[in-house]
């Protein structure tokens, strides 16, 4: 680990640990803008903007260290979609805005021509919290070119939606908007706009899916039944073993993946990670709520907070379907010749480097 | 906060060529084996494999050189292992030598035990397998009841009995756990040793067991009055346990833990073609995540090694997904074959399934249990 990561988690951690009951406060409340000013004064958003831009230059392993702590307290800000915004308007030549930028891939419409002006019409779905953005990022093919657009909430109506979580998950509906900025897709993050929406997403996950098994150890130590704990029982240890052993596996891919996309293309391993993600999130629900019994069934109970966001971030970004077929097919168009050297020659790439 | 510790590992330079000259080396020397000879390859003994992967320098490869070694990194043995594990190469004969009873020999061993058999086992000849399983000691290890007796002049006399011993027919040296002390149930673990046996020592006699498909792998080893001098033993008697425990990350976290069946997966792609149905696709990319998945562990686990550390549960870890992944395969594949495969027919896809429906359930037992590593895993978490 970096110094700046160690630097980053550890502050964030703090933060976020003062704020473990920030998932419960915004299903009460909404919107939690005291908790979102102090992630701006720590400069979080601006981690992967570079510092002559005035950000902090982290690779994605350090934007790890920050979304895993996010993850792992639920934390219901959109910091890891404005980070992603905030290092594509960067690159891109858009101002930074005061306001939240939010980011999504799902755009469907057209750019005309209007004079010297070109205007959007059309709408951006699934907009992490649209409705609290001043604008959204999102990408657009526009003759034969993708263009990277920026689009002010002022000129939307926005449907709103939630996920299962809660969180804010709404559709943007445009008539003839000017966009903030617009510029080719020049970046791999631009190219690979829903790869590195769900590369962002990853982080959060691996810290979700911790905070939930931290949870179910911790409740398997205090509650007795037959005269014992329950986490003393043979059964109940094996169910926790297999679910301990998905979680260090998808921490482990999802470092590797960042890893891979501080360096290069990771277009395979971000999707790798993803899908293996998805498939530990089932088992590691089921897990959750088995050993937590009808205590975590309850509103009450925090332990809802993290599955109800594993169920749905398993949906968001790709679901398992959608990146199983996309890694299949890598697969059978390279052909059982290329599958273990093209395996290896993605980490043999970085030999040498620290 | 992290509960287990998979840091990604930093592949030192010169290993894409060094991953070249292995695989031009093996691309002559495993030519004319069939896809259903290349499954499980660390199962499969080949003496004169061995000997050739030993001219190249790459048995033994991070051993010192005054033992024949050629002091190599452990990520390159790493780079090595997966290699051979890809090409279904036949590595079995070498295979415990070079894993564990050759540095369990650097580790604990004399001077005059490393002079005497290391260089052996670097030239791919001399080969070795492990005596830990008993009749009645399987999963609870610790329970060993074969003994050795201290007699007047020093020497050891040993009676017992090990069983499903790999390869003990084809081996010269065996590594075993004998109980040197008295058996207390409460501490069963105390007064344990390990010797260091030459197989054709007179008292020890060696009966292969047929397997399910009719092949002999492993053994039973009998011993009767078997008379070892005093120098057999290995490292400090009475610190058997702790000694042979002390191998176990070395034996759960290597690339054979989730390699076994990589050679249907590769079947399996080459009749799917390039343009499959969606089921088969899925399944493709489901299996490729899981593999890339599982070396990026299995990897990290190797880094942590050559770092000097003992990821003890982070191999279980290893080991009990890799197993369960390389089980999973071949009935992935079996499901998923066009129109119901037909196993009696003799394409190179139905014969290496077929192999591997038989012989996988053995991969989640050898080397530890499932239930046995979830249980050390649950330790990890707390739970013990």
């Amino acid at each position: 680990m970096s110094d700046l990561s160690q630097m980053l988690g550890e502050s964030v951690q703090r933060l976020f640990g003062d704020h473990a009951d920030a998932a419960a406060a915004a299903q009460r409340e909404g919107w939690q803008a005291r908790l979102w000013q102090q992630t701006q004064e720590l400069g979080l958003t601006l981690t992967l903007v570079s510092e002559d831009q005035g950000g902090i230059s982290g690779t994605w392993e350090d934007a790890y260290a920050v979304l895993h702590p996010a993850g792992f307290h639920q934390i219901p800000l959109p910091l890891a979609e404005n980070m992603l915004a905030a290092r594509l308007c960067s690159r891109a030549g858009f101002a930074l805005l005061q306001g939240i930028t939010s980011v999504s891939p799902y755009c469907e419409g057209a750019l005309r021509t209007d004079g010297s002006e070109l205007l959007f019409r059309g709408q951006v779905r699934a907009v992490p919290w649209g409705r609290h953005s001043e604008a959204v990022l999102t990408a657009l093919d526009h003759q034969g070119h993708l263009q990277l657009l920026l689009l002010p909430l002022a000129a939307a109506r926005i449907v709103e939606g939630v996920n299962l979580a809660g969180e804010p998950r709404d559709t943007l509906h445009f008539e003839a908007c000017r966009p903030l900025g617009i510029a080719p897709a020049q970046e791999r993050e631009a190219r690979q706009l829903l790869e590195h929406c769900a590369l962002m997403r990853l982080p959060q996950i691996v810290g979700c899916l911790e905070s939930a098994l931290v949870r179910s150890i911790q409740y398997a130590t205090e509650r007795k039944q037959f005269g014992r704990a329950i986490g003393q029982f043979q059964a109940v240890q094996q169910q926790l073993a297999l679910f301990g052993a998905d979680v260090a596996a998808v921490a482990c891919a999802v470092k590797a993946a960042c890893r891979a996309a501080s360096t290069g293309d990771a277009l395979f391993q971000i999707s790798a990670a993803k899908l293996r993600a998805n498939q530990a999130i089932g088992l590691a629900t089921a897990s959750a709520h088995q050993v937590h019994a009808a205590i975590g069934f309850t509103g009450d109970h925090p332990l809802h907070h993290a599955t109800q966001r594993l169920w749905s971030w398993r949906s968001e970004w790709g679901n398992d379907r959608f990146w199983s077929e996309r890694l299949g097919t890598m697969v059978a168009l390279r052909g059982a010749d290329h599958f273990w050297s093209d395996l290896t020659a993605r980490d043999d790439e970085s030999a040498g480097h620290a | 906060m992290s509960t287990f510790s998979f840091d990604a590992v930093n592949l030192p330079p010169g290993v894409p060529e060094f991953r070249v000259a292995v695989r031009e080396f093996l691309k002559r020397e495993t030519a004319g084996i069939p896809p259903h000879r290349r499954i499980n390859p660390w199962g499969v003994f080949d003496a004169d494999f061995s000997r050739k992967l030993a001219a190249q320098g790459w048995v033994g490869m991070t051993w010192p050189k005054k033992y024949g070694g050629h002091e190599r990194s452990a990520i390159e043995r790493y780079v090595l292992l997966e290699e051979l594990l890809a090409a279904g190469a036949p590595v079995g004969a070498h295979w415990i030598a070079d894993r564990q009873s050759g540095p369990a020999l650097l580790k604990y061993g004399s001077e005059e035990q490393r002079q005497k058999y290391l260089p052996g086992m670097a030239r791919g000849e001399l080969y070795c397998c492990i005596g830990m399983s008993e009749p009645n000691a399987g999963s609870d290890l610790a329970s060993v009841r074969t003994r050795a007796e201290k007699l007047p002049d020093g020497r050891w006399k040993i009676n017992g009995q090990k069983v499903w011993t790999t390869q003990a027919h084809r081996c010269r040296l065996m590594i075993a756990l004998i109980r040197t002390g008295g058996y207390d149930e409460k501490a069963k673990q105390v007064g344990l040793s390990q010797f260091l046996l030459e197989l054709d020592t007179p008292g020890i006699s060696v009966r292969p067991i047929v397997d399910l498909v009719g092949e002999s792998h492993f053994c039973e080893v009998f011993f009767q009055d078997a008379i070892v001098p005093a120098q057999c033993i290995l490292g400090e008697e009475g610190d058997g346990w702790k000694q042979c425990t002390g191998e176990l990350s070395l034996e759960r976290s290597g690339p054979e833990r989730y390699m076994s069946s990589i050679a249907v997966y590769l079947e399996f792609v080459k009749a799917a073609g390039p343009g499959p149905v969606d089921s088969v696709r899925q399944a493709l990319g489901k299996v490729a995540a899981d593999i890339w998945s599982l070396r990026q562990m299995s990897l990290s686990v190797a880094g942590q090694l050559a770092a000097g550390k003992d990821p003890a549960i982070e191999a279980a870890i290893v080991k009990d997904l890799g197993n369960s992944f390389e089980q999973s395969l071949p009935t992935l594949v079996q499901t998923l074959t066009d129109a119901g495969l037909d196993l009696a027919q003799h394409s190179d896809l139905a014969k290496t399934l077929g192999a591997l429906l038989q012989i996988s359930p053995s991969f989640s037992l050898r080397g530890g249990t499932r239930e046995i590593l979830r249980g050390i895993i649950a330790r990890g978490l707390g739970l013990r």
